[in-house]
């Protein structure tokens, strides 16, 4: 099984989870850019973690044969606080960047004016910067939430086949499907969404438009669950290629919109002792640099 | 995205049927092509040639191919001679015979143009002097004229180099002699520029102006009239592009890669990524004059665009020495920014694309930085923080890229010293530090020494690159 894992926040992840994860079958996989468990509260801090998204995780992630990409954006919960706002001023400068294959996660969290704010003008960013967008959908008021999304994002005037709506369940799947935007679903150990309700809902609907994420971070998650769809499907009576429609083909199609995924394979995945900034992931030996 | 219409020659697919060429070339994304008239293709003495010639222009018009029509095929005329007979000879009657059939199939074929040189100067027994040649010449071309004029059909005299007429500025001459005709302008081949024009491709381009009715595309070494693919040469192929935009040209520019005929797919792709490469980044440099907030995200574009190969693979494979091709793009990009920038906010705009750069855009600036304005304090002082905080990272492209041109001649001989050294912990050839021979001084040669003797205690290898430093200064 080849995934394409195309929403996990790797920055929290450890790299016994990095070799699980090719040993899983994982090649490629797109990180969001998110709030951390510890809110910023400046610019810089912002910079400072996109600067890892673009440099020091896709290095790391090299280093385990898998494709790193990211996504670019003033997340909705952070959108709030005035401290960080500004970030969206400089934003521009890293959608243009190699490996930045949409604007996200952006959308609602508590629906703010300050949130809507955000949101459209970080939709009207894709539009210019001509990237994909990835909408997260809020965990509370959920329904009333995807249909605001939709609304606002109908209103941007982006194109829906360019807009992933995220985080769904077997009540938001109905709206987003209707609209034409690509349906996100991030699959937990035990909460909001599980392998068996997820092949129930590829039953109902059809694998087309159909992208299934992780959405590992810092909390409790499971990197491999992308997999354990792709099981649940197989033992639930879908195909191989069906499987491979939704765990690779799919998000390959939805992210290669941006014409910047990179997917040729890594040569060696074997360790190599390269360093990025002179820095080593995998310890141990290395050539003797002389330092 | 590109203003300009590119295509490609038939003569660089002599080995394919024609429809099979046409189909190579559109499919390569070419919007046109440069139809040289021979034997195999197209043969305009052949019987059929009128109903062939029907056919032709609906396949070209099917793939969407714009045309022009050249008659420079060698033994097309005289299967014992090449290039004979031309306007020059004595009896040019099968010359002119041809050129008036290329003026008709230029018509069938909806052409731009028909393309056409001087031919040589007659040596031996039919020897002439120049000003018989000039007066054969003008002769010749008032002729096929009439027939251009006849039919409105454009030609273009082409320079070619060894030819009667190989220098633009006698092109021009000869027209301006003729009485400036409206339908006759220039071939201008860039390759023939590196290779006999007194100037380079882009001023030749300028120069030519209104006239350029045709394009030939090509690399070439100064004085060798050998066609190469684009790199192989030095032509300045991304100025060339930029000027051909800037005067407005409107026609084609075709790659003229004759001698290539045996790879011609690949060349043929090959040279497309070439072009799609230089012409985005002229067109780059253009918007970063008009617009200089464009460079935020033209930078960071330009490995994707332009590619990202060590300019100098074979004697240095990662680019530390020589930079890579996105670096020297990115330079571009800056000499073009310090064009239209004050000092105060080119120094604050070059700081910030270094600040939110990534590694090979950080690279970038500190290669470019001898480029930009020096004189200017505040480009300096900039720089020299760009420096600086280049010098503390371990990563062995910026500290390679730190120790550049600006660095020998602004930075401060403690930071230098510390600077080379480091090349030598992390890996870095010196042959990355500019101007090694005259910074090197005894204090860089004793912090050497002292390192060379702490390796050798504790039994570890010593790089060779240390002992050059000891040579740099005669010892």
């Amino acid at each position: 099984m080849r995934i394409f894992d195309p929403h996990i926040h790797m920055t929290s992840r450890t790299t016994l989870d990095y070799e699980a994860m090719y040993a899983a079958g994982v090649r490629a996989l797109v990180e969001p850019a998110f709030w951390l468990g510890q809110p910023r509260t400046s610019v810089g801090s912002f910079v400072d973690y996109f600067d890892g998204l673009i440099g020091w995780e896709r290095f790391r992630a090299a280093q385990f044969g898998i494709r790193h990409h990211c996504t670019i954006a003033l997340n909705p919960k952070e959108a709030n606080d005035p401290r960080c706002t500004e970030v969206l001023d400089i934003m521009p400068r890293y959608l243009a960047k190699d490996g930045v294959v949409a604007v996200g996660e952006v959308g609602y969290d508590s629906m703010t004016e300050a949130e809507e704010k955000a949101f459209e003008r970080q939709l009207a960013m894709a539009v210019e910067h001509d990237l994909p967008v990835l909408v997260h959908t809020p965990h509370r008021d959920k329904l009333a939430g995807t249909r605001r999304t939709l609304d606002v994002v109908r209103d941007s005037g982006i194109a829906p086949e360019r807009v992933v709506v995220d985080h769904l369940n077997e009540l938001t799947v109905g709206p987003v499907a209707d609209s034409g935007c690509w349906m996100g679903f991030s699959i937990y150990p035990d909460t909001k969404m599980d392998e068996h309700r997820m092949v129930a809902i590829l039953k109902e609907h059809g694998t087309a438009r159909m992208l299934v994420n992780s959405a590992a971070d810092w909390g409790r998650s499971d990197p491999l669950k992308t997999l354990r769809t792709g099981e649940a499907m197989l033992a639930g009576g879908f195909t191989e290629s069906d499987v491979d429609t939704v765990l690779w083909e799919n998000p390959v199609a939805f992210y290669g919109q941006s014409g910047k995924l990179i997917l040729d394979p890594i040569e060696d995945a074997a360790p190599t002792g390269e360093t990025f900034e002179g820095n080593s992931v995998l310890r141990g030996p290395r050539p003797d640099s002389g330092a | 995205m590109s203003t300009l219409r590119l295509g490609y020659g038939t003569n660089g697919f002599a080995n394919h049927r024609l429809d099979d060429a046409l189909g190579v070339i559109a499919d390569l994304g070419y919007q046109g092509v440069a139809l040289t008239l021979d034997h195999a293709h197209l043969d305009p003495f052949g019987p059929d040639v009128a109903e062939r010639t029907r056919l032709l222009a609906a396949r070209l018009d099917r793939l969407g191919l714009a045309v022009v029509v050249e008659t420079g095929a060698r033994y097309l005329l005289d299967p014992w001679h090449k290039h004979q007979p031309t306007l020059l000879s004595t009896d040019p009657g099968p010359r002119l015979d041809f050129l008036s059939r290329a003026v008709r199939i230029a018509v069938d074929l909806g052409a731009e143009c028909v393309s056409f040189w001087s031919g040589v100067r007659p040596s031996g027994p039919d020897a002439v002097d120049d000003e018989t040649a000039w007066r054969r010449l003008c002769g010749g071309v008032g002729t096929v004229l009439e027939e251009a004029d006849a039919r409105d059909v454009r030609l273009a005299l082409e320079p070619e180099p060894g030819h009667f007429v190989q220098h633009l500025a006698q092109a021009l001459d000869l027209r301006a002699e003729l009485g400036a005709p409206a339908r006759l302008g220039v071939t201008l081949d860039v390759g023939h520029c590196v290779a006999v024009e007194p100037k380079n491709a882009a001023e030749c381009v300028r120069e030519a102006g209104d006239l350029l009715f045709n394009v030939q595309l090509d690399d070439m070494l100064p004085g060798v009239h050998e066609h190469l693919e684009f790199g192989a040469g030095e032509l300045d192929l991304t100025g060339t592009l930029a000027a051909l935009m800037e005067v407005g040209y409107r026609g084609l520019a075709a790659v003229e890669l004759p001698r290539h005929s045996h790879a011609a797919p690949e060349v043929a792709r090959r040279s497309a990524a070439a072009l799609g490469a230089a012409s985005w980044l002229a067109e780059a440099e253009n918007r970063v004059r008009a617009d200089p907030a464009s460079a935020r995200s033209l930078f960071p574009a330009v490995g994707r665009k332009v590619g990202r190969a060590a300019l100098r693979p074979d004697t240095d494979p990662h680019g530390l020495v020589h930079g890579t091709v996105d670096d020297r793009a990115r330079g571009r990009l800056l000499a073009a920014l310090s064009e239209v920038l004050p000092a105060a906010e080119l120094a604050k705009e070059v700081a910030d694309l270094y600040r939110y750069g990534d590694g090979a855009e950080r690279r970038g600036v500190l290669r470019a930085l001898h480029r930009l304005p020096a004189g200017a304090h505040e480009v300096r002082e900039a720089g020299l923080l760009l420096v600086e905080d280049a010098l503390r990272a371990n990563d062995t492209g910026l500290v390679a890229a730190a120790l550049g041109p600006f660095a020998a001649e602004h930075l401060d001989a403690h930071a230098w010293r510390h600077g080379v050294l480091k090349c030598l912990f992390v890996g870095v050839p010196v042959a990355a530090v500019a101007a090694l021979h005259e910074r090197t001084d005894a204090e860089l040669v004793r912090m050497v020494g002292d390192y060379v003797a702490e390796r050798k205690a504790a039994g570890r290898d010593v790089p060779a690159d240390a002992y050059l430093i000891g040579e740099e200064a005669g010892q």
